[in-house]
């Protein structure tokens, strides 16, 4: 029988060992959702809804390239832990789910939150800036976003929606004067940045369809290319969600009506028309119209980081085809795992946001050019190349030296200049600090 | 869709809230008595009486005392009475009865009452001398009130104060200016800040029904009780208009017969235009039948999405605003009676700012940016309210808060609240964080949302999604739906904020771990996070 006092002393003994276990289990800063072997991380996006098929991917590709590194080491030996949550693209659940990660899962950082009035929502309800949480990599080019005033823990990856129509105005006045053309452009956010690009880049347009969030459809798209043919539309510019160019495109087909197509980035995914269309040949509506990316195009497999991330998607996402939203996901994912590393082999929120700030720009991923953050700005990518869809649905670029537009979301002027880009980490795996 | 009947019930339901009768329908002295009449109920002694200022009050302590008794403060009563021939809100007659307990309705309050005695806890509410915004009597009236209790019950170690609404506002200003008086306080779904930062939401519903849906509707300067009882009226009339237009078209219903807005205005659904007015004033769009992430059908269908993102928060924003409204015309001639004046002025109101990236973020239920900008467009020529400066002058004097956390205090908000918005709580939260902080101590700690700040705040959030439909896809109507409506809060929730609060008041301090996690696990529907915030109200954003 063990006495009273050596009871206690070996509780002692446990309770101490039980602290020292712990303390040197947790480091002397934690950071909520940081622990000794694991960065959870969190994203909310629509898995299912109207605005799934495409957007869907997006998330698992980027838990993807984490199972990747976390079978590579990790970052400073940490996994990478992804929690997912499906906001179907509504702005008020993007608000639940976003609550959920914080209040209930704890997560350090949200990282690829998808949509402009979601991320929004989420920045004026769940007050993610004041609570210095960070959300790295908006897969969103609202031109807002950059503002480090208001955004100061959000931190953009596509170029904005504003740079892009300066870069199609700059293309279109070089290409197509003198030819009628005409948009068709969400009336909201998205296509208010469209349109002040387009003004800021002095292009007109003869005829211009807006439409309202939710309401595309084949029936509306019928709407649509009848002005469109109307007023003998020779180039027409859908700066549109992948949805509504489906719808388009769809209908211009059937009424065989065929102006010159120019596709905004948001909308020309070949996988996702086929999906939105219920047409496994859909891709053929995309031939020869002209497109922009800031990546290299996902059925470009020469490309070594096409090529590394299309093995990690045929490893860690088996039965999923390989498209622009994956890439988008892997290549967000990317540019999270060095910024990890660059804020510390015990990062903190804070620490991320800085290392964002003052290395952000360094940071290697399959995009051409650099990342645009800073200090006083949290701007993404900020330029584009021009392609031409084929029969398959790969936009080819239009010459070979890939000229990359890049501008800003102010009056600077649109510059060209060859692609660059860092080479790829050895095996896809970064090693920055 | 929901009938009028529905809505009658909704509205006086907000009612009840703001203008509740307590329980026990004491029989007080009518004048002022410097002794109580005490009896002994057997297992609790009841003392009943007047302050000076006439005010009736009653104090229940427990045979079995623990020695902590709670002050209560109940929130806001109409002040004046209001006809039976006044649709949804008409019968209301004026009342002061005292009120020893929180509850939404006579049931509850005995309830909570109840349990309070038999955990040992002391009880004690006032009526007030006043109804209506009443703040400074309030304040005073349980100063004495306090001086009564500890000298009829000299076992009383701590007195708690806590109260709902303005009767948070009250105890806020309590342990502002008398915080010896008291041990910890308790700000259930408060309003806060100022009785202008508690108008403003109400204020700018009403002004925007008023210029979209009819300009008859007059929102401020009453001259008499029959231009509010007309004003009840015709709001009531335009929100019936629009809950009929809603069930016969909801994707597009009709404006109101009453609507002078031209006919490029009355294009855009009238149910953006009242979205519009509920975002930019910081009325919730999500109600207690209407989650803004729900819709019929198929979950993930195109119908399912649309109606939660374009026609709930119409719907969310219809079920709200009564309240606010009401709320809005009664609490305007209060204040316009106390100061002499009108005091409602959005004259250098700049509505496109108020609504902020809420132009984006509801997008779809505005039916678009064009249709969202010609909307305020319109708001912007529409003829403003100007207040009488020496009204607003003596109104800005009435007794408001500095945001300073004297004692221990509590504050529980909802997030979807439609009469004190959350932004309340966020505003006593936000001062204490920068009272903190003001410290040379802790200019740098990370710790100022913590209770080291004396204020601790919990959170009633609406969950996930809610909002329930019929086999044909009609939605239906609930209530009680945690985090939303003005102070629907459970008995087992101000239990545990009692529990809470009673610990607090001994220790000297909250501290959310142990029996506080505890407490609120039982409870159920309770969110604490130190990092949790929610908008701050318009009035702080413009």
């Amino acid at each position: 029988m063990i006495s009273l006092r050596r009871k206690k002393s070996i509780l002692a003994a446990v309770a101490v060992t039980s602290f020292a276990l712990i303390a040197s289990a947790v480091p002397a800063n934690a950071e909520v959702g940081v622990s000794s072997t694991e960065i959870k991380l969190g994203t909310t996006v629509p898995m299912t809804g109207i605005a799934a098929p495409g957007y869907n991917k997006v998330a698992p590709a980027m838990k993807a390239y984490f199972d990747y590194i976390n079978d590579n080491g990790g970052v400073y030996g940490r996994k990478i832990n992804l929690i997912i949550k499906d906001d179907r693209y509504i702005p008020q659940e993007a608000i639940n789910k976003t609550n959920e990660l914080i209040l209930k899962d704890k997560v350090f950082a949200l990282v690829g939150q998808l949509g402009t009035a979601n991320h929004l929502a989420v920045t004026s309800k769940v007050r993610i800036a004041s609570r210095n949480i960070p959300s790295l990599f908006l897969n969103t080019g609202y031109s807002g976003f950059a503002d480090v005033k208001k955004f100061k823990t959000s931190f953009m990856h596509f170029p904005t929606y504003v740079a892009e129509a300066k870069i199609l105005s700059s293309y279109i006045k070089e290409n197509f004067t003198g030819k009628k053309t005409c948009l068709l452009v969400q009336n909201d956010e998205f296509g208010a940045d469209a349109s002040k690009g387009f003004a800021a880049a002095g292009l007109t347009f003869d005829e211009t369809v807006k439409y309202v969030s939710g309401t595309q459809s084949a029936t509306t798209a019928q709407t649509w290319i009848t002005r469109f043919a109307g007023a003998k539309c020779e180039v027409v510019v859908l700066f549109s969600v992948s949805s509504a160019t489906a719808a388009a495109l769809g209908v211009a087909s059937a009424a065989g009506y065929k102006p010159q197509w120019i596709l905004g980035s948001v909308g020309a995914d070949s996988t996702t028309l086929r999906i939105a269309l219920n047409n496994p040949q859909a891709q053929a509506l995309l031939n020869g119209a002209i497109g922009v990316s800031f990546m290299p195009d996902a059925l470009d497999t020469t490309d070594e980081y096409i090529s590394l991330f299309r093995e990690v998607n045929t490893k860690y996402s088996p039965g999923v085809a390989f498209d622009t939203n994956v890439l988008v996901g892997m290549n967000a994912a990317m540019l999270t795992v060095q910024a990890l590393r660059a804020a510390g082999k015990n990062p903190t929120r804070r620490s991320l946001i800085a290392a964002m700030e003052s290395k952000g720009s360094t940071f290697a991923s399959a995009a051409y050019g650099n990342l645009a953050v800073s200090k006083t700005s949290r701007a993404g990518f900020t330029g584009y190349w021009f392609g031409k869809f084929n029969l398959a649905g790969a936009l080819i670029p239009l010459d070979a030296g890939r000229t990359m537009y890049t501008t800003d979301s102010g009056t600077g002027p649109v510059t060209k200049a060859s692609a660059k880009r860092a080479p790829l980490p050895a095996k896809g795996i970064p090693t920055n600090s | 869709m929901r009938n009028l009947m529905s809505l009658k019930k909704r509205a006086f339901a907000v009612a009840s809230a703001l203008a509740i009768t307590t329980t026990a329908l004491v029989a007080v002295p009518t004048t002022a008595s410097a002794n109580p009449v005490c009896t002994n109920k057997v297992i609790f002694t009841e003392c009943v009486g007047a302050t000076t200022d006439g005010a009736g009050y009653v104090i229940q302590v427990p045979a079995r005392f623990s020695g902590t008794l709670f002050l209560f403060s109940h929130g806001y009563r109409y002040p004046i009475n209001i006809p039976a021939s006044i649709p949804v809100v008409g019968g209301y007659t004026v009342i002061n009865t005292p009120q020893p307990a929180p509850g939404q309705n006579a049931d509850q309050i005995t309830e909570v009452a109840t349990q309070m005695l038999t955990k040992g806890y002391g009880i004690a509410g006032s009526g007030f001398a006043r109804q209506g915004w009443n703040a400074d009597s309030g304040l005073k009236t349980n100063v004495e009130l306090i001086g009564i209790i500890k000298k009829q019950f000299p076992d009383v170690k701590h007195v708690v104060a806590w109260g709902e609404s303005l009767g948070a506002f009250i105890t806020q200003a309590l342990s502002e200016n008398n915080s010896n008086l008291i041990s910890a306080a308790g700000n259930l779904c408060p309003a806060a800040g100022s009785v202008e930062a508690s108008l403003k939401m109400a204020g700018d519903a009403l002004w925007g029904l008023k210029s979209f849906f009819d300009p008859t509707i007059q929102g401020g300067n009453y001259k008499s009780v029959l231009e509010v009882y007309t004003d009840i009226g015709r709001v009531l009339t335009v929100l019936g208009s629009l809950q009929a237009a809603f069930a016969a078209n909801p994707i597009t219903p009709a404006w109101p017969a009453t609507s002078k807005a031209p006919a490029a205005i009355q294009a855009i659904p009238s149910r953006s235009a009242l979205v519009l007015v509920a975002a930019m004033s910081g009325v919730p769009t999500q109600s207690a039948s209407f989650d803004g992430a729900t819709g019929p059908g198929a979950p993930g269908s195109q119908t399912a999405i649309q109606f939660a993102a374009a026609i709930s928060p119409a719907l969310g924003s219809l079920e709200n605003i009564a309240g606010a409204a009401i709320l809005a015309i009664m609490a305007t001639y209060d204040i316009e009676q106390q100061v002499g004046g009108p005091v409602f002025d959005n004259t250098a109101t700049n509505y496109a700012t108020q609504l902020g990236d809420g132009l984006f973020e509801y997008s779809s239920a505005l039916s678009g940016l064009d249709a969202a900008q010609g909307l305020l467009g319109f708001l912007a020529a529409s003829p403003r309210a100007k207040a009488d400066p020496a009204a607003v002058a003596k109104m800005r004097a009435l007794v408001s808060h500095k945001g300073v956390f004297n004692v221990p205090t509590l504050t529980l908000a909802a997030t979807a609240d439609n009469v004190t918005p959350s932004g309340h709580a966020q505003w006593l939260a936000e001062r204490a964080a920068q009272s903190y902080l003001a410290s040379s101590r802790n200019k740098n700690s990370r710790l100022a949302n913590s209770w080291r700040s004396n204020n601790v705040s919990l959170w009633q959030v609406t969950p996930d999604s809610y909002t329930k439909f019929s086999a044909t896809g009609t939605p239906l109507t609930q209530r009680g739906v945690n985090g939303t409506g003005h102070c629907v809060t459970t008995t087992k929730q101000y239990l545990a904020i009692a529990e809470i609060l009673a610990k607090a008041a001994v220790e000297g301090k909250i501290v959310p771990a142990g029996a506080f996690r505890s407490s609120i696990r039982k409870a159920g529907g309770l969110t604490y996070d130190r990092g949790f915030s929610v908008p701050l109200m318009k009035f702080y954003q413009n």
